[in-house]
């Protein structure tokens, strides 16, 4: 059985690409895909922990996260199409109106 | 249950008059603030209290106290009820109110329903913390008072409104929330489970305090004065925290600078003789000399402000923190005179300082400018307004047969045999307040009453309306009345103070213990 | 027994009516309020006489209790009361003549001159009236200062009654502020004694003592219920006369208070007369007099009573040499008598003092009334200079104005002369035992050679030589109603000094010094020899020995001085077209002209000073005190404006500062977890 420590290392791996997506791009729907990125980091922990623990916890819990990323998917599409109608582009740093 | 009533007619009053149209606002207004005055009246002349409300063996007037709800480990209470001290207040805050009103009605031509709205909503608040006997009740109607006050300053007030409402309000919240720390940290102290004021004076009274947080009992006590002390002291107000009042004064309009002066600064002296100086006096005493001081520098400094200013109200405005500062002096003397001239005083400054502001509003409202240099010999043209700020100047001046006379007269014997150091040369001291404000007034009279008859602005000079002239002629007959027999009130008033100076009677020996190295380990100690 | 002093309380109580009639219904009645004060004054008059008599008859003192103010256990109640003696008995009878004296002259000058603000004039004046013997009839110190202070608005009002033009208003507010100041010391003096013994009254009733009384008991043994503060009971007792001296310097224009009485000349001459020579000016002197037990406790505070009246006196008489107009060289003689006045009190001279009181009442309100009618003659022109020759055209003016000169001039046998004859008297005879009273007696002797020759001067410039203008020439008649008056005045100016010929007794050896005797009765405290037993048994003031010799010898050099002083004003000024003199003065001329320039550095106290520091504080309390207000406003206002850039708009900065928080989070963590 491979050891928890490596799912948390390919955890934190990918965590990390998902992060590094969202401060970098500028196209909000790369921003997505990071944010899923991140989210199914977080999965890859809670299985890893479900199966060292022998409880199957953890395995629901993703089931969760699988499901709120679905629907988080679908309302980030949503406000993606409104911010494409309302600018005229995906570019997250133009959509600014809402600073001081 | 008459507090009850009276402070219901106002806020069901005030409901009404928000959701009427505007053209029967202020003769509804009027007529709600006249059924208040009758309310107040009855209540005076059935007046039953006997004794201070606060301390052992006080019998209040119309009290009612109910259970009304537990809040972590306190019990709170709805507990009103009157004494001496509150009694007159409650009355000089329905007069007041009502004469707010009526001056009213030339100046205030927009949103009235809003306005005479906030004015009953005002004074059903002021009423509130005249009648409250339990902190959380008391706390709530204080900071009612904010909020139509913000709004009457904010909305109707001059061209620098918006400024001085905030001032106003952050200044007093700001201290609101200093006073609130140094209460309950006495609450703390004094382990009570009740927030009803009687039962923490009595607690205070005869058990000891417990040490808070690393404080020791008496810096518990003394940190808890101070920071009421600096709580209450804004709303005075003192020197020198007192800048918010003449910016308030000069862009409120006119009705609302007479329930400020009148009423308003009269609910941080109440407080102060409520909480500092019947909760604890020891300390009060150990610090008699720090507060005297503050006492007399308002008075002084005060004064000199009011002679070097240019606009009438501004005039008025800093005058209140002259005359102000006699009642620190008499509460801190604490003595019958003392404590006794000092809520005389409150009254009479109100009906002055109000009549005075409403001569200014007279002014106002025909020449349109209440600068000093913009007029004069109004006399000519507004005999009976000039005749009322006369009479006003006066009264305020001192002189007898008048009620400030009787009250400053009070404070000044109360200062003279009070027992803390100094004591005769510090009264004597604040007692040149008489001279400077006779130069003022006198001086405000000459350049803007008499003289050949010029106003800078192109207005023409019209008599004023009846309904402007009443409110000023029932204040002159209120002054002239208390100033000629006290004892109208001061009868009530020397009740309810007389057992406030039995509780220093034992306390006053150990005066000047506390000495100036016990303030600093003290501030320390907060710190820590 | 409804006796005359049943209604002692009326005297004061008709001027208050005739107050309220004239304010309320003054506009709508034919003489616009005088008729009702005349009626009323006429009635306080009639029952002031009847006092006087009933006084005369039973001796001895009446109190009442009217009123409690305030009424308190412990220290001591607020009260109201009457106390009718000798002393309030003469002084209530000169004040209701005066008053009503005025009302009627009032009526020539005022109501005939076609003034408008009547009914203010009328109500002013009877408030006065109430007032004024309100203050005389008090029962104890704490009333008399409430009245002081109302006699003090009185004279505001009526200084000010001219209120359109802009001198009337000023002189008042001057007046009213620098009485102001004397009496913020007569105020620390009332709570004072107040605080000390417990009670302010004059007269010891049921049971309580006067205050003076107690004082004497603690100086003369048992201090029980006398608090002094820490003080020696004598040194506290002086701080207090002192402190109350301090109202009677600024009402009786004593040095270096009396810069207001020559301004307050801008009312209307008859109120000059009632209240600014007659009556509100004597309350000062009234006051010591009354409260004399305790004056007399300190011989220091009598020392500079002395000492001030007598430099008043001289220094006043000096002023009114070179004054052009008639009612300013009146208002500097004013100021000096009631400096003669003071130097007989402090120099333990009961009787002479209120002897002076009384005469000069009657002389300088005769004057201030002749005055009045030559300035109606003169179609309101007050300048000397302007007038001349008067004395053919105004005969009925011109007698009743030279008897009551040569009472002021002290010029035998008008009643002046009795008066200061014996203020003089008693300052020597003190003076000869101590060099301070010395000094205030030469100052007043000298004095009494400036007074005959102002006094002269005045009425030789007046009503001598040749009209110097065409209105002097054709001069405004008036009617009865101003001429009634100065008829009664002027009899009483030359009589009024019968009622102490002490120089005359002495060397006749008959029994003239009545007034002397009528103060030796009254209540045990309040009579003349008590006074006498207190300056010297407690305080030590002796008198020499009154002697035939000395006293003749001191009444003849006052004589010869002022007869001097007639003299040198009628070679220069008792000729057709008399000359200014005044320039040969030099810059003498120049510093009397500007009164010493007392009123300069006043002014410079109130405005030079007073408002600079206002304004200092001002800008101080704009700029320091707001301005730290409204620092911590800005400041907050400004770091908000600061820190709330952290909000770009722009999501992955937010997601960057999320990320880095968590980074610290962890690494604090990490570092206090002790995880590294």
């Amino acid at each position: 059985m491979i050891a928890a420590k490596y799912y948390l290392l390919l955890s934190a791996a990918v965590f990390c690409i998902g992060l590094f997506g969202i401060l970098t791009r500028r196209n909000a729907l790369i921003f997505l895909m990071s944010i899923e990125l991140m989210l199914n980091a977080a999965n890859i922990n809670l299985v890893a922990f479900s199966a060292q623990h022998g409880n199957l916890s953890g395995q629901v819990f993703s089931l969760f996260t699988m499901a709120l990323a679905a629907a988080e998917v679908a309302v980030g599409i949503g406000i993606i199409l409104v911010l494409y109608r309302n600018f005229d582009d995906v570019d997250v740093t133009t959509a600014t109106t809402m600073r001081w | 249950m008459l507090i009850e009533l009276l402070i219901a007619v106002c806020l069901l009053g005030a409901v009404g008059v928000f959701l009427l149209p505007d053209r029967y606002a202020p003769r509804l207004s009027f007529g709600i603030s006249v059924v208040a005055i009758a309310v107040s009246l009855y209540m005076f002349s059935a007046f039953d209290g006997a004794g201070n409300a606060l301390l052992e063996g006080g019998k209040l007037a119309f009290e009612t106290n109910a259970h009304w709800l537990s809040l972590g480990p306190y019990d709170l209470s709805w507990h009103v009820g009157l004494d001496g001290i509150s009694m007159p207040l409650i009355v000089l805050s329905t007069i007041l109110t009502s004469l707010a009103i009526l001056s009213a009605w030339t100046p205030i031509n927009e949103r009235k329903s809003q306005f005479y709205g906030l004015m009953l909503l005002l004074e059903g608040s002021l009423i509130g913390v005249f009648g409250a006997l339990d902190f959380f009740v008391w706390f709530i109607f204080w900071e009612a008072v904010l909020v139509p006050m913000y709004f009457l300053i904010g909305v109707w007030g001059g061209p620098r409104r918006k400024y001085a409402a905030i001032k106003f309000f952050v200044y007093t919240n700001v201290a609101s929330l200093v006073m609130f720390v140094g209460f309950f940290l006495l609450v703390m102290g004094a382990g009570v489970t009740s927030l009803g004021l009687p039962e923490l004076a009595q607690q205070l009274a005869t058990g000891s305090v417990s040490s808070v947080g690393g404080l020791s009992p008496q810096q518990v006590k003394v940190a808890a004065f101070f920071a009421m002390f600096a709580g209450f002291a804004v709303k005075v107000p003192v020197v020198p925290v007192h800048t918010w009042l003449p910016d308030a004064h000069v862009e409120a309009p006119t009705p609302v600078s007479v329930i400020l002066a009148g009423v308003l600064l009269k609910m941080g002296t109440y407080a102060l003789l409520r909480f500092n100086f019947t909760l604890l006096p020891e300390v009060a005493a150990d610090f008699a000399l720090v507060l005297v001081a503050i006492a007399v520098v308002s008075v002084i400094y005060g004064a000199l402000l009011a002679l070097a200013q240019q606009d009438l109200k501004r005039i008025v405005a800093y005058s209140s923190v002259s005359s102000m500062g006699y009642v620190i002096l008499g509460l801190v003397a604490f003595n019958l005179y003392g404590l006794g001239g000092a809520t005389f005083q409150m009254i009479s400054h109100g009906l002055i300082s109000g009549l005075l502001f409403l001569c200014v509003g007279v002014i106002y409202n025909t020449t349109h400018t209440r600068m000093v240099g913009d007029m004069s010999g109004l006399a000519d043209r507004m005999p009976i307004t000039a005749g009322a700020m006369v009479a006003g100047s006066f009264a305020y001046m001192g002189l007898p047969l008048m009620s400030g006379f009787v009250a400053e007269f009070m404070v000044f014997s109360g200062g003279f045999s009070a027992t803390f150091p100094h004591a005769q040369l510090l009264t004597a001291i604040a007692m040149f307040g008489i001279v400077i404000v006779a130069g003022y007034y006198l001086f405000a009279m000459q350049r803007t009453l008499f003289g050949s008859f010029r106003v800078a602005t192109d207005y023409e000079i019209t008599r004023a309306q009846p309904h402007d002239i009443a409110p000023l002629v029932v204040l002159i007959v209120l002054i002239i009345a208390l100033g000629s027999a006290p004892e109208l009130i001061f009868g009530m008033i020397q009740d309810a103070v007389t057992p406030m100076t039995e509780l220093t009677h034992t306390q006053h020996a150990a005066m000047g213990s506390m000495e100036l190295r016990d303030v600093v380990s003290t501030i320390g100690g907060v710190v820590r | 027994m409804a006796g005359p002093l049943e209604f002692a309380p009326a005297i004061a109580a008709l001027p208050f009516v005739s107050f309220v009639i004239a304010l309320f219904f003054g506009r709508y009645m034919p003489k616009k309020g005088a008729l009702a004060g005349i009626t009323a004054t006429g009635g306080s008059l009639l029952l002031a006489v009847w006092t006087y008599f009933a006084v005369m008859g039973n001796g001895e003192p009446h109190t009442e209790h009217l009123h409690t103010l305030v009424s308190v256990a412990e220290p001591f109640s607020l009260e109201l009361g009457i106390l009718i003696d000798q002393l309030s008995a003469l002084m209530l009878l000169i004040v209701t003549l005066i008053s009503f004296l005025v009302f009627v002259f009032s009526l020539g000058y005022m109501n005939d001159e076609g003034e408008t603000g009547l009914p203010r004039y009328y109500a002013g004046l009877s408030l006065f009236s109430f007032s004024m013997l309100s203050f005389v009839m008090a029962s104890n110190l704490f009333m008399a200062f409430m009245f002081f202070e109302l006699v003090g608005l009185c004279s505001y009002l009526l200084i000010g009654f001219w209120f359109r033009e802009d001198a009337p208003p000023s002189a008042a507010k001057k007046a009213f502020i620098v009485t102001r100041f004397g009496d913020y010391f007569f105020l620390i003096g009332v709570v004072g004694i107040l605080a000390t013994f417990g009670t302010s009254a004059f007269i010891g009733t049921g049971g309580t003592e006067s205050f003076p009384a107690l004082a004497e008991h603690a100086l003369t043994g048992s201090a029980d219920h006398v608090h002094t503060f820490g003080f020696d009971p004598q040194t506290w007792f002086t701080i207090l006369a002192l402190l109350v001296l301090g109202g009677v310097m600024g009402k009786s224009a004593q040095f270096p208070l009396h810069t207001w009485l020559p301004d307050a000349m801008e009312g209307p001459t008859p109120v000059s007369a009632l209240i600014h020579a007659a009556t509100m000016v004597a309350a000062g002197v009234y006051l010591v007099a009354r409260m004399y037990g305790f004056y007399a406790l300190s011989p220091t505070a009598l020392a500079i009573i002395a000492f001030v009246g007598g430099f008043t006196a001289l220094f006043a008489a000096t002023m009114g040499v070179v004054k052009r107009e008639i009612k300013q060289v009146l208002a500097y003689s004013t100021i000096s008598q009631y400096g003669y006045m003071m130097l007989a009190l402090g120099a333990g001279g009961y009787v002479a003092g209120v002897f002076h009181l009384t005469t000069h009442a009657v002389f300088k309100a005769l004057l201030f009334l002749g005055a009045g009618a030559v300035i109606v003659a003169m179609h309101h022109d007050e300048d000397m200079w302007k007038m001349g020759g008067l004395k053919n055209e105004l005969p009925v003016t011109y007698y009743t104005f030279l008897a009551g000169s040569l009472a002021l001039a002290g010029i035998i046998p008008f009643s002046g002369f009795w008066s200061k004859d014996e203020v003089l008297y008693e300052a020597l005879r003190l003076g000869l035992n101590d060099p301070v009273f010395m000094a205030a007696y030469a100052m007043g002797l000298i004095a009494v050679f400036f007074t005959g020759f102002y006094t002269f001067r005045m009425v030789f410039l007046t009503f001598h030589g040749e009209p110097r203008t065409n209105i002097a020439e054709s001069p405004h008649q008036y009617g009865w109603n101003m001429k009634a008056p100065l008829v009664v005045l002027g009899a009483l100016a030359v009589v009024v000094g019968l009622i102490n010929m002490a120089p005359l007794a002495k060397l006749t050896g008959m029994d003239l010094t009545y007034l002397h005797h009528w103060f030796e009765h009254g209540g045990e405290l309040l009579t003349v020899e008590h006074y006498h037993h207190l300056l010297t048994e407690v305080s030590g003031v002796h008198h020499v020995e009154s002697s035939t010799g000395l006293m003749l010898g001191s009444g003849a050099l006052s004589l010869g001085l002022a007869l001097a002083g007639v003299a040198v004003a009628h070679v220069l000024y008792n000729v057709p077209s008399p000359e200014e003199h005044t320039d040969k003065l030099g810059s003498i001329k120049t510093v009397l002209f500007n009164n010493y320039y007392q009123d300069e550095y006043q002014v410079w106290l109130a405005e030079g000073l007073t408002a600079n520091v206002a304004r200092a504080a001002n800008t101080f309390d704009q700029g320091v005190i707001d301005g730290a207000v409204n620092g911590v406003s800005s400041v907050s206002l400004f770091a908000g404006e600061r820190v709330r850039k952290v909000q770009t708009g722009v999501v992955t900065n937010y997601a960057a500062l999320l990320t880095a928080g968590l980074v610290v989070l962890l690494v604090a963590m990490g570092l206090l977890g002790g995880w590294f």
